[in-house]
């Protein structure tokens, strides 16, 4: 049945799919996981590196970019579709910039990178973006913010997610382990992104990219020997509580 | 299970009926009740050429399956279960189950190579049909050295469905043993399992098992439910066993990543407890890094997908 009905991206089926938009949601799975968590004054970004050839230079293969001083995104999908998109969005923020004098708010951008995909999901000879965003960052009110767009161009707030492949799994460890406990302070945030992508991650820290944003500094990536630092510390804490554990039970 | 609607007529004047299919949807099903006037015409349109014979004896040639040897470069001339009687005959269809055995299976001894079927039909990339380079064998046959009666098959082509029947022959024969058991392993895309429940709450990949009459031990995973069925290959050898009551299952994993994965691969871990593989599986850990090893030199070929 779906076969007749999914060809063109600007028909309903039926009973009200509009499959193209579904496939480039299952285009989405195919990128590697991303996770996002809103602390209390951190937005904490964590991704699984995709594997890079020999020869392959490892900078020009990054998932996480910054649209500006206080907003960064991170990508699932089809590469060459982010490229676009997130080169938009950087226009865009300038051109707010330069216009009202004001940057941009994270609602703000995020709206238009999710209008822009919406117009795609309803065009004549043109596909959806093969691609969902987590988009986070500070507002001048100090308010840390996490979004997500789709390839239908919907958009939400959320306080962590996960997208890419395995994104379900993390989810479900986000919505047991995301407490206020657990993003009491910057450093806890920043663990539990780390636990939530060695979920997913098989060969754990050299495979894991982490950028952060902390409120009015700019964006910091960080390096490979801080990010085996912080899987090392989760490594032994998660250890230490399973030691205890296995003492309650004994 | 199709019940016929109401017959119709096509734009080939042929009767096509709708019908019901299990879940209720209506599909169109060509009928297979012909009318007089369509015979005539076809017997016209059957009358063959000579330069039609030729061409079609051209195609069969080409599309022949083969089994051979590729040290000595020699056919083989009886089917290859007669010339290596096992009593285990596993065989991998597909990328991911072939890793699968690649990792788990063949690192536990000494597998040597003893026969590989070669064959070609549209949806292979080589053009050449007559030379066989060692990159190119398409079905790979081993046994342990240590332990004869186990047989191995890795195939990681398509095998078309009028080459089904002539691989069947070559590997298995006329008439094949029936105190053998057969485990085949193989993978579908997870949009092909049909099921009443949501999509979204299916957690891919999963295993599935379908069994011969014969086969008596308890399956590793749940058995495959209707209405789902089996394709190709794997379906062909199952088909076989149950007509030759030989003791064979199919481990059928449904995944949302058809091309070589680490999650896809390590969701055929359950089968390493059946009573066929657990006594091949040596080094779990040992197996673990191999597949590794053979993903990563699959993934960095892709940049498409970030």
């Amino acid at each position: 049945m779906a076969s007749q009905y999914d060809r063109a991206i600007t028909v309903f089926s039926p009973d009200g799919h509009l499959f193209q938009v579904e496939y480039a949601q299952e285009a989405v799975q195919k990128g590697s996981t991303v996770v996002g968590i809103r602390g209390t004054d951190i937005v904490v970004l964590g991704v699984e590196k995709k594997s890079v050839g020999k020869l392959q230079d490892e900078r020009t293969v990054r998932k996480i970019c910054a649209l500006d001083d206080h907003v960064c995104m991170a990508f699932a999908g089809l590469t060459a579709d982010a490229r676009v998109v997130i080169s938009r969005a950087r226009v865009e923020c300038q051109s707010h910039k330069l216009t009202v004098e004001d940057p941009v708010t994270v609602e703000y951008i995020t709206r238009f990178i999710a209008t822009l995909k919406q117009k795609y999901t309803q065009s004549n000879g043109r596909r959806p973006f093969g691609i969902s965003a987590l988009i986070v960052g500070f507002d001048d009110d100090g308010i840390p913010r996490l979004y997500q767009t789709d390839p239908s161009g919907t958009y939400h707030a959320w306080k962590a997610n996960a997208i890419g492949r395995s994104a379900k799994t993390v989810q479900e460890f986000l919505e047991k382990n995301y407490t206020e406990d657990a993003i009491a302070n910057d450093s806890e945030a920043i663990k539990l992104a780390i636990r939530a992508l060695l979920e997913v991650v098989q060969s754990g820290g050299k495979n894991i990219e982490l950028a952060i944003i902390r409120r009015n500094q700019p964006l910091k990536m960080f390096s490979a020997k801080e990010i085996e630092l912080q899987v090392n510390e989760t490594g032994k804490e998660k250890e230490e509580a399973e030691k205890k554990k296995s003492k309650k039970t004994a | 299970m199709r019940r016929a609607v109401e017959p119709q007529f096509g734009r080939e004047g042929v009767r096509a009926v709708m019908a019901a299919t299990f879940f209720g949807e209506v599909v169109r099903t060509p009928c297979r009740a012909g009318t007089e006037d369509e015979e005539e015409e076809e017997e016209e349109g059957r009358r063959e050429t000579p330069e039609d014979g030729e061409v079609r004896q051209q195609l069969a040639r080409k599309r022949e399956v083969r089994l051979l040897r590729r040290q000595t470069k020699t056919t083989l001339e009886v089917s290859l279960l007669e010339k290596y009687p096992c009593s285990k005959f596993i065989i991998a269809i597909g990328n991911n189950a072939v890793a699968f055995l690649s990792s788990f299976i063949m690192n536990s001894g000494v597998w040597e190579e003893v026969g590989c079927a070669k064959l070609w039909n549209e949806w292979c990339r080589t053009v050449d049909t007559t030379h066989l380079s060692p990159t190119e064998a398409f079905c790979v046959f081993y046994h342990l050295k240590s332990n004869p009666s186990v047989v191995l098959c890795q195939c990681s082509c398509y095998v078309a469905e009028d080459q089904q029947y002539q691989w069947l022959e070559k590997v298995f024969g006329s008439c094949p043993r029936k105190n053998m058991q057969v485990t085949i392993l193989t993978c579908r895309h997870v949009t092909d399992y049909k099921t009443s429940e949501s999509t979204s709450s299916l957690h891919t990949p999963f295993l599935k098992a379908l069994k011969t009459q014969n086969f008596r031990e308890p399956p590793c995973c749940s058995l495959l439910e209707q209405p789902n069925i089996v394709h190709d290959l794997p379906a062909a050898v199952l088909s076989y066993c149950q007509v030759w009551k030989i003791s064979a299952i199919l481990y059928l994993c449904y995944t949302d990543v058809m091309k070589l994965d680490l999650i896809t691969v390590e969701a055929f871990k359950p089968v390493l407890s059946s009573r066929s593989l657990k006594s091949l599986v040596k080094n779990i850990p040992q197996s673990t890094e191999i597949l590794k090893k053979l993903m990563t030199t699959n993934e960095i070929q892709s940049n498409i997908y970030t």
